[in-house]
């Protein structure tokens, strides 16, 4: 593909591939929250019994165990669009992997089923009058339920970009797992990328505390270094990734479809690294440095998703599906969704006004 | 005319209908739970903003922490389960939906959007917050629950009744506001109320701080709820009159499976009824934890005996007159015939070493293209009860007139080697599977399941009792 994303495809690939895009990138946002959160939870209990303590208000661990229920809710949620639209753009290739994984890949459910209720027992109050071992086993059994999640979703990407003869292979050999040897750095790239999203989340959840409230419990600069080394681990992921990818994916990152994206994502990434570096050196969060590290995340996450896609367009002859697609661009009913879009993004902040106006009211009145 | 060919899983001896079937029902209760849950809600903000009752407020927050529990996490994983599922079991189905009805799909999710913000807002503000933006929000979760059931309902009772569209001609619109569209709708809104109404009861009864004649008066309140259950007999008898003439004679008494399945969803519905009447409206009776949740196993069960139903009548189709159950589609069907149905297919047959003869391993390969997706060789709805009395030659005139041996059945999608293996890999499952196996290739046998084929046609029952003929 020599010509830059989206200018390339026919209007109606390009359409839905950006659509995807755009609500894949909302469904990553919660997914690294959840995924980095609860791996941070789980690491904290090994290291620092308090972190599973009482909730510390004003804390990293804090913030997690209070909303990482709803960022998993969220997660669902928002990745029932990008899903809905995967289906439109690769249908065969998406739904042979699914089959071929079977039972490995269905376990998926029940195994988030009980990550979901596992992150509420440690919302509870009770939890915290159980013992070390039994609470250490909750969080670290959340963390691999989401982790495991995330392995089966690589592995089933993966699967996805196979050919017709590695699919007989496989279904001939009822083999229910799949092994790529990219598969681990690049579930680690994306896992350790997730690292700076959840820091930066619970950096403005707490920034918002420290408006609010009071003073945090945690130094900004624990966050910004925590930050910046998922940064550099995952850039190194990324690095190893890249170096195992087979001749024609890594052409593909020097084709303009790509590398331009793949400049912006360093463009941003080098922001989110500013921004970290900046507050690193500041004794409270500040909103300035949090704003920028925000702006190079998203150009990060939108660019990588261009460059994911890419790699997935090497192994997949988008071209056989033009035709399909503009098929079904035809189908009515995107003005209906367009409307109902914008009403739901109205809505919410119409809700999140309402809680605010009310806390505030709440604040006034209090001693 | 390409087919897409898909690896086909072996459920053992499960049938596959009763995987989506089980998750379906359970999925639809608990969707049904958080619709009318919503309803429930508002009615009780209300009582407890207009101080009506003193306990109304601490129902609501009761309520909604089970709302959350149950309906948050198992309902929106069964509703992504009930997608991955589909996938396992008919990916053509489900592709030839979201391909027409994605944007209506992408519709409801801003829905499920809004209700898990709304629902988790109060969940974590509600103590916090005034009457009336409790109020509110109550509002937007429930237009949201509501709202969500709106567009799902378009696609799935577009499935059995598509209206004006067609593949031809796929008109949105035409096909979403179908003739069951609105009995549909207005038959799951009055479940939704009277399955919130009966979880209520339970929630009730767990109340701590709450006296006896307290509780009794929050249950009479939840009655309420149950009155538009008066309903369900004039919705569910119009419901019953838009269904396709064949599907409709099946329930009544055509298909007896599909006759008890619609007796138990009656059945449980009147018990109900009969139970909220004397024991709600008349108070003669309390109804405390164990009886409402006996209450709540019956609605389970006509929700159970309703989502049989609603799928079954679909047969011979998965969407009518477009798919037919074993996901080919009618134009499909004589090209098979020509070229044979497994000919393409690039999966091999697991387990091939079993089988003795290459006429087995094409009979069991035509047997997972086409008969897997309803039955098993010898488990739930299995071919070796079902046709284990025929002998030879029955075997291969039903299964080559098989839209004629049992209209809800498709008609049979390959040529006639394919027919005679198959017969003889039902013929060698009867057998106990024995080492050895002859290889029947008599030209005599094979003319005449070709003619029987030709005399059946390609066209379905259904599509034949329409006059529609054989599709092309």
């Amino acid at each position: 593909m020599d010509r830059i994303f989206p200018t390339g495809f026919p209007l109606p690939t390009a359409f839905y591939l950006t659509v995807y895009m755009i609500t894949l990138v909302i469904h990553v946002l919660f997914m690294n929250y959840v995924l980095a959160g609860s791996a941070f939870v789980a690491v904290s209990s090994l290291f620092r019994p308090k972190a599973i303590g009482p909730q510390l208000p004003g804390t990293i661990n804090g913030v997690l165990r209070d909303w990482l229920p709803f960022a998993l809710g969220m997660t669902i949620t928002a990745g029932v669009a990008p899903l809905l639209f995967v289906q439109i753009l690769y249908k065969k290739s998406y739904y042979t992997a699914n089959l071929l994984l079977f039972h490995r890949w269905m376990s998926i459910l029940p195994v988030l089923i009980l990550g979901f209720y596992l992150l509420y027992l440690i919302k509870r109050i009770r939890f915290n009058q159980w013992s070390l071992g039994r609470r250490r086993l909750v969080v670290i059994g959340a963390f691999l339920c989401f982790g495991f999640t995330a392995y089966s979703w690589t592995e089933n990407h993966l699967l996805s970009l196979e050919s017709t003869t590695t699919w007989t292979d496989l279904y001939a050999r009822e083999q229910m797992h799949y092994f790529h040897p990219v598969l681990i750095p690049r579930l680690l790239l994306w896992a350790l990328g997730s690292v700076p999203t959840m820091l930066l989340g619970v950096a403005w959840q707490l920034w918002f505390y420290q408006r609010r409230i009071g003073p945090i419990q945690v130094r900004p600069l624990q966050i910004s270094w925590l930050a910046l080394v998922g940064i550099i681990l995952s850039l190194i992921c990324g690095g190893i990734y890249y170096g195992l990818v087979d001749d024609a994916t890594r052409q593909q990152f020097t084709q303009p479809l790509t590398s331009t994206y793949l400049l912006l994502a360093l463009v941003g990434l080098g922001l989110q690294f500013g921004g970290w570096a900046l507050q690193a050196a500041s004794t409270k969060l500040q909103q300035r440095w949090l704003i920028l590290a925000s702006i190079g995340l998203l150009i990060t996450l939108l660019c990588m998703t261009v460059v994911r896609e890419s790699a997935r367009l090497v192994r997949i002859d988008i071209t056989s599906l033009y035709e399909q697609h503009a098929q079904l661009y035809k189908t009515g009913g995107f003005f209906l969704f367009l409307a109902f879009f914008l009403l739901m993004v109205l809505v919410v902040a119409w809700i999140i006004f309402l809680i605010r106006r009310n806390l505030r009211v709440l604040a006034h009145h209090q001693p | 005319m390409e087919l897409p060919y898909y690896p086909i899983n072996d459920f053992g001896p499960v049938m596959k209908g009763l995987v989506i079937g089980g998750l379906g029902i359970f999925h639809v209760f608990l969707a049904q739970f958080a619709i009318g849950g919503g309803m429930l809600m508002c009615y009780f903000q209300w009582l407890a903003a207009e101080r009506r009752h003193a306990l109304a407020r601490q129902f609501v927050s009761s309520y909604f922490q089970y709302l959350v529990l149950f309906s948050f996490v198992l309902g929106a994983l069964t509703g992504v389960a009930m997608w991955f599922t589909t996938i396992q079991l008919s990916p053509r189905t489900i592709g030839l939906m979201v391909d027409q009805f994605h944007w209506i799909w992408a519709t409801e999710w801003t829905f499920f959007v809004v209700e898990v913000v709304s629902g988790y807002a109060f969940y974590r503000y509600s103590a916090q917050l005034d009457d009336r933006s409790r109020m509110r929000l109550l509002q937007f979760y429930t237009v949201a629950a509501w709202g969500s059931l709106f567009w799902i309902n378009g696609i799935l009772s577009w499935q059995l009744t598509p209206g004006t569209w067609s593949i031809e001609q796929p008109q949105l619109w035409g096909g979403f506001f179908n003739a069951s569209f609105w009995p549909s709708l207005l038959f799951r809104t009055v479940s939704s109320m009277a399955t919130a109404a009966l979880v209520a009861c339970v929630v009730i009864n767990t109340m701590p701080n709450a006296s006896r004649d307290q509780r009794k008066e929050l249950i009479n309140k939840t009655a309420n709820f149950m009155i538009p259950m008066v309903l369900m007999p004039l919705l569910g008898a119009w419901y019953l009159a838009v269904f396709p003439d064949d599907s409709r004679s099946w329930v009544l008494g055509g298909s007896p499976a599909m006759s008890l399945f619609m007796g138990i969803t009656i059945g449980a519905s009147l018990l109900i009824g009969c139970y909220a009447l004397i024991g709600l409206f008349f108070q003669k009776l309390y109804i405390n934890g164990a009886t409402a949740t006996l209450l709540c196993a019956l609605a389970f069960g006509a929700t159970a005996g309703a989502e049989f139903v609603r799928e079954g009548v679909r047969k011979p189709y998965t969407i009518r007159n477009t798919l037919l159950s074993n996901s080919i589609t009618p134009q499909e069907v004589a090209h098979l015939r020509q070229i044979g149905s497994v000919t393409n297919d690039p999966y091999p047959l697991r387990g091939a070493e079993q089988l003795p003869t290459e006429q087995l391993r094409l009979g069991a390969r035509v047997y997972r293209f086409q008969c897997s997706i309803c039955h098993t060789p010898s488990g739930v709805n299995g071919l070796t009860h079902l046709t284990g009395s025929w002998n030879g030659e029955q075997k291969r005139l039903m299964i080559a007139q098989l839209q004629m041996t049992k209209p809800f059945m498709p008609p049979f999608a390959g040529n006639a080697e394919e027919l005679e293996a198959l017969v003889q890999y039902l013929e060698w499952l009867s057998a106990d599977r024995p080492p050895q196996w002859p290889t029947r290739h008599d030209p005599q046998i094979l003319q005449q399941i070709n003619e029987w084929l030709i005399e059946a046609g390609t066209a379905t029952a259904v599509d034949k009792a329409a006059g529609r003929g054989p599709a092309e």
